[in-house]
């Protein structure tokens, strides 16, 4: 398939009070047509200053950093660029009612007929259930009604690209997973470009076609859940996605005939070739980092090691078992019930095709 | 995970850099501000503070109401220091200043009754308490000029048939009631400002506080202690301290009931400012005795002046 | 226990309604009897006596014919209300951008308004006075709408900038988005949000025209755009002998309308009054 693109960052720099804060580094992200990308990261990291420049609510330091359908937007004030932005505490605006909430930018811009904003409106509405609300003030209505509201003002415009920043960060638990379905089952029927800010991993992972993972300013990553999952360019989005968290020991890389070997005082372990070419003999100051569902817990094998079991917690279908092996804490995570009680002593495998090897800089191997 | 990060949003019109379209675009929004902001700088240039200057400067003057005025320097102001009416007027300011205690001694208790749970037609209460404050003080002025006329006044023919007074006091022309009719005519007709501020504050105390403090067995005056008291201080404060100040400078009663008089016995500080500039038509000592009622009021409000600072600086910050 | 609780409510209830009745009769006392004696003949205000003998509405009709004080109730009302729409148009755009806007020097300008607000605004009848005779707005009616704006804009500029400074931050950059420029955004959604706020003072201020005697008694003649207020006062004080009924029809007729005033307005107002605590 042909990309087609939508919203293209190219070296964002903005920088805060006389570029004593610099918000975003350098950040590039290329957003597809009717792609769905999630921008993650930790708080402070820079996601919402991406969005805002954008949006044009903020001006970035650089001319050319903001390019929509292959135009430079980057000067232009953010009622001309065809966006729509939805907020994190989801601003309503409290004297009009939700139909005229729905309606304000196409009344603003003055372009449709009033026949023509009915009919987006009611069609809005169905989309997201709104018909019985239409009349109500924004004081009248639930926190996951309001959302829907903010929504529905974003979906009438009939922008290029929806920009939300953390929509559902203020809704609780059972709600933000309802809606976050909502948000993308509606995002597939429109295929309108939509970036979506989160901090919350799991929302990333489930939502976007794409998550671009960011960190002080920087994106470290770009790519499917499934890469970001099972690919991560360096030991932070490693780390930052997958809960429980990743296993990552420091190890070193010796030969033993035509075999690597990862070795640390905890292990000795073949290297299968596919993983293998990449590296070289010799490395030191490597990190092996391992997810928690491929450290296996059985019999005794060739490369297996003893550890201890420390602590379980059980995660619904599965189970989180807490190891611990010279002072080292090593999680597990199988499916089912626990095979181990704690304090056991047990042998431990890693499946090394899943073993991930970062650099000294932490970039993956 | 809420976004609690505290932040300043800083809006686009002091970015640090602003070029090329959007940036003219910023600078539109810069005349925005601008615009925005010229009544209102006018209204401090040249309503408040040009005039006020040019006040000083004419305090130096002997200023005619028509007529060329003529520098005299620190004349006035020696003049006022040693009239014979000084230590008058400045005993009859400070009884004056008195009024901002008397109404707010009215304005708690009726803000506390009126919001009681169990208190029946709030509404119409409410309409009838404001009325004083509602009605030009020239009227309240006149109503009780009638009422505590010595000859035919309702409140002085009471006080006789009930053996409170033996005779008629012919107020207008004795000193020191002269000085508390107008002082009391004022608190009464002033009092709903406090009175407003205070109903308010009390209607935010949220009621679960009071069901608390009852749980724990707290009495009336506990409640009013633990709960209300708190609650209230602030904006009673801000209140008291507001009204000091305009109080002193509510002289449209006094000015009808005694003129000053008897002599210059009601001449509060504010009173003869207006009696130099309306009644001699002389300018220069009229501000020249508004210089010593601003000093009169830095006075007065000193020990406030920390809380007052504290109040301010908070309510500053919010925005 | 119970019966602790009983009594303090008791205790409670009397003191409330104590406090109550105490402060209505101070205001409902004269009020009423003020009211009774607008109905006297002439010859009756000279006795206390709270119902006329003989209902008469010969000081009306005196107040109508020859002081035509309808003539200068109505100067109130124009005074009134041009200070109050003047007002709003200082008003308004500059609290908001006190409250919404990132200014260097804003703290500054905060302390100016507090400081305006304590001014003691009945010094500067003295320089007004002679600037307006200067520029010509000596007895006239902008003469006074202006000067009027002394008394309002402070507390206005204080009541609205908090107003402003408390909606959410999203609110304009939100209207932005969805095609708002900067000042549609103002006057879109900002304003209609602070209508109420906006409705109070306009009407205190107008109440502030319509009742002020320093500054009409001092900046009109008889000839100009005298306001009911001085014409009371001349009333009260002014010849040897008071008409008391004619006064109290006079006390009717200015008092009367801000007090209805104040019962239409006073939801609005209960907000504007709302100083915050913390
Ligand atoms: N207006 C501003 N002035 C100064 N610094 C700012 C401003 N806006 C953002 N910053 C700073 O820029 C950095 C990035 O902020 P940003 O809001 O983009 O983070 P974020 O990734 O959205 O975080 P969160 O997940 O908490 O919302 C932060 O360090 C923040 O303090
Ligand atoms: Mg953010």
């Amino acid at each position: 398939m042909v990309k087609i693109s939508g919203i293209q960052v190219k070296n964002l720099v903005k920088s805060f009070q006389k570029g004593t804060v610099q918000a975003c580094k350098n950040v590039n992200l290329d957003i597809a047509e009717g792609e769905l990308m999630v921008l993650l990261g930790p708080s402070g990291c820079g996601k919402t200053t991406t969005l805002r420049c954008i949006a044009g609510l903020e001006s970035p330091d650089n001319d050319d950093a903001i390019w929509i359908k292959g135009r430079n937007v980057t000067r232009l004030p953010p009622k001309d660029r065809n966006l729509a932005f939805v907020f994190q505490d989801i601003t309503l605006f409290p004297h009009l009612n939700v139909r005229k909430n729905i309606s304000f930018g196409l009344d603003m811009r003055k372009t449709c007929s009033k026949e023509e904003i009915d009919r987006r409106v009611q069609e809005a509405a169905r989309l997201l259930h709104l018909e019985e609300l239409l009349d109500r003030k924004p004081n009248q209505l639930s926190g996951g009604q309001a959302q829907r509201v903010a929504l529905g003002r974003a979906i009438v415009m009939e922008p290029d690209a929806f920009l939300m920043d953390e929509p559902l960060a203020n809704l609780d638990a059972a709600l933000r997973i309802e809606m976050r379905t909502e948000i993308k089952r509606i995002q597939r029927k429109l295929l309108t470009s939509t970036i979506f800010v989160t901090h919350d991993q799991e929302e990333a992972l489930t939502l976007g076609d794409t998550i671009a993972v960011m960190k002080d300013g920087v994106v470290q990553q770009v790519g499917t859940p499934y890469q970001i999952y099972h690919q991560p360019a360096n030991i932070f989005v490693g780390t930052f996605i997958g809960a429980p968290p990743i296993n990552l020991f420091p190890c070193s890389i010796q030969s033993r005939g035509t075999e690597m070997i990862a070795i640390s005082d905890l292990f000795y372990l073949p290297i299968p070739e596919a993983i293998a070419k990449n590296l070289s003999l010799g490395s030191q100051n490597l990190t092996l980092g391992i997810r928690p569902e491929f450290v296996t817990i059985g019999p005794k094998l060739e490369n297996s090691f003893l550890a201890r079991v420390t602590l379980i917690e059980p995660l619904g279908s599965r189970t989180l078992i807490f190891l611990e092996a010279k002072g080292r804490e090593i999680r597990s995570v199988v499916q089912g019930e626990a095979p181990v009680a704690e304090g056991e002593a047990v042998h431990v495998t890693f499946q090394m095709e899943r073993v991930f090897f970062f650099d000294s800089t932490g970039k993956r191997i | 995970m809420i976004d609690t990060k505290p932040r300043t949003r800083e809006t686009q019109f002091v970015s640090t850099r602003e070029v090329g379209l959007w940036g003219r675009m910023l600078q539109g929004d810069r005349w925005l501000i601008i615009l925005f902001l010229l009544p209102t700088l006018a209204f401090l240039i040249f309503l408040l503070w040009l005039p006020f200057l040019q006040g000083i400067w004419m305090s130096f003057h002997n200023w005619p109401f028509i007529g060329k005025p003529k520098w005299v320097g620190l004349q006035n102001y020696r003049d006022f220091v040693t009239a014979s009416y000084f230590w008058t007027t400045i005993r009859a300011t400070l009884i004056y200043s008195l009024s901002t205690v008397f109404q707010l001694g009215i304005a708690l208790i009726a803000a506390l009754a009126l919001n009681q749970k169990f208190i029946p037609l709030k509404g119409i209460w409410w309409g009838i308490m404001l009325m004083p404050y509602a009605m030009p003080p020239v009227v309240t002025g006149a109503i009780w000029m009638y009422l505590l006329d010595p000859n035919l006044g309702m409140v002085t023919h009471y006080l006789i048939k009930l053996g409170i007074l033996s005779e008629p006091i012919y107020w207008a022309s004795d000193p020191t009631w002269a000085k508390w009719v107008i002082t009391l005519v004022v608190s009464w007709t002033f009092w709903p400002f406090m009175f407003l501020i205070i109903l308010s504050a009390l209607q935010s105390i949220p009621e679960s506080y009071y069901e608390l403090a009852e749980v724990y067995g707290a009495n009336l005056w506990q409640r009013f202690r633990t709960v209300t008291w708190p609650h209230i201080r602030g904006a009673v404060l801000a209140a008291f301290i507001i009204r000091i100040v305009w109080n002193l400078e509510k002289i449209d009663q006094p000015f009808q009931l005694t003129g000053g008089g008897p002599g210059y016995e009601t001449s509060v500080l504010s009173v003869l400012t207006y009696r130099f500039a309306f009644l001699s038509g002389d300018f220069g000592m009229a501000f020249t005795v508004g210089i010593f009622l601003i000093a009169f009021m830095m006075i007065l409000m000193i020990p406030f002046l920390r809380r007052f600072q504290i109040l301010i600086t908070q309510a500053g910050k919010r925005g | 226990m119970a019966q602790v609780t009983d009594r303090s409510s008791f205790v409670h209830k009397t003191l409330a309604y104590a406090g109550l009745i105490f402060v209505l009769s101070l205001i409902l006392i004269p009020y009423s009897y003020i009211a009774l004696t607008a109905f006297k003949p002439p010859g009756e205000v000279f006795e206390v006596e709270w119902l006329p003998r003989e209902w008469s509405l010969e000081a009306w009709r005196y107040t109508f014919k020859t002081v035509e004080f309808q003539k200068y109730i109505f100067n109130s009302f124009i005074a009134g209300l041009g200070a109050a729409i003047l007002s709003i148009f200082i008003a308004v755009p500059g609290a908001y951008i006190f409250g919404r806007k990132q200014l260097r020097g804003k703290e500054i300008f905060f302390y100016i308004i507090t400081v305006a607000l304590l001014f003691p605004y009945v010094l500067l009848i003295v320089p007004i006075t002679i600037t307006w005779i200067r520029i010509g707005l000596y007895d006239t009616l902008p003469g006074l709408w202006i000067a009027y704006q002394i008394f309002i804009i402070p507390f206005a500029l204080w009541i609205l900038r908090g107003f402003f400074a408390e909606l959410p931050p999203s609110l304009e950059e939100c209207a932005m988005v969805y095609g708002c420029t900067q000042f549609q955004a103002f006057y879109r959604v900002m304003l209609p949000l602070a209508r109420p706020v906006i409705v109070s003072l306009l009407f205190m201020t107008f109440l502030i025209g319509w009742s002020d005697f320093l500054f009409s008694n001092m900046l009109t003649t008889g000839e100009g755009p005298r306001t009911a207020s001085v014409i009371l006062y001349v009333t009260a004080v002014g010849g040897e002998r008071v008409e008391w009924e004619v006064l109290m029809v006079m006390t009717l007729m200015a008092g009367i309308p801000p007090v209805l005033l104040y019962i239409l307005a006073q939801k609005q107002l209960m907000k504007t009054f709302a100083v915050r605590r913390r």
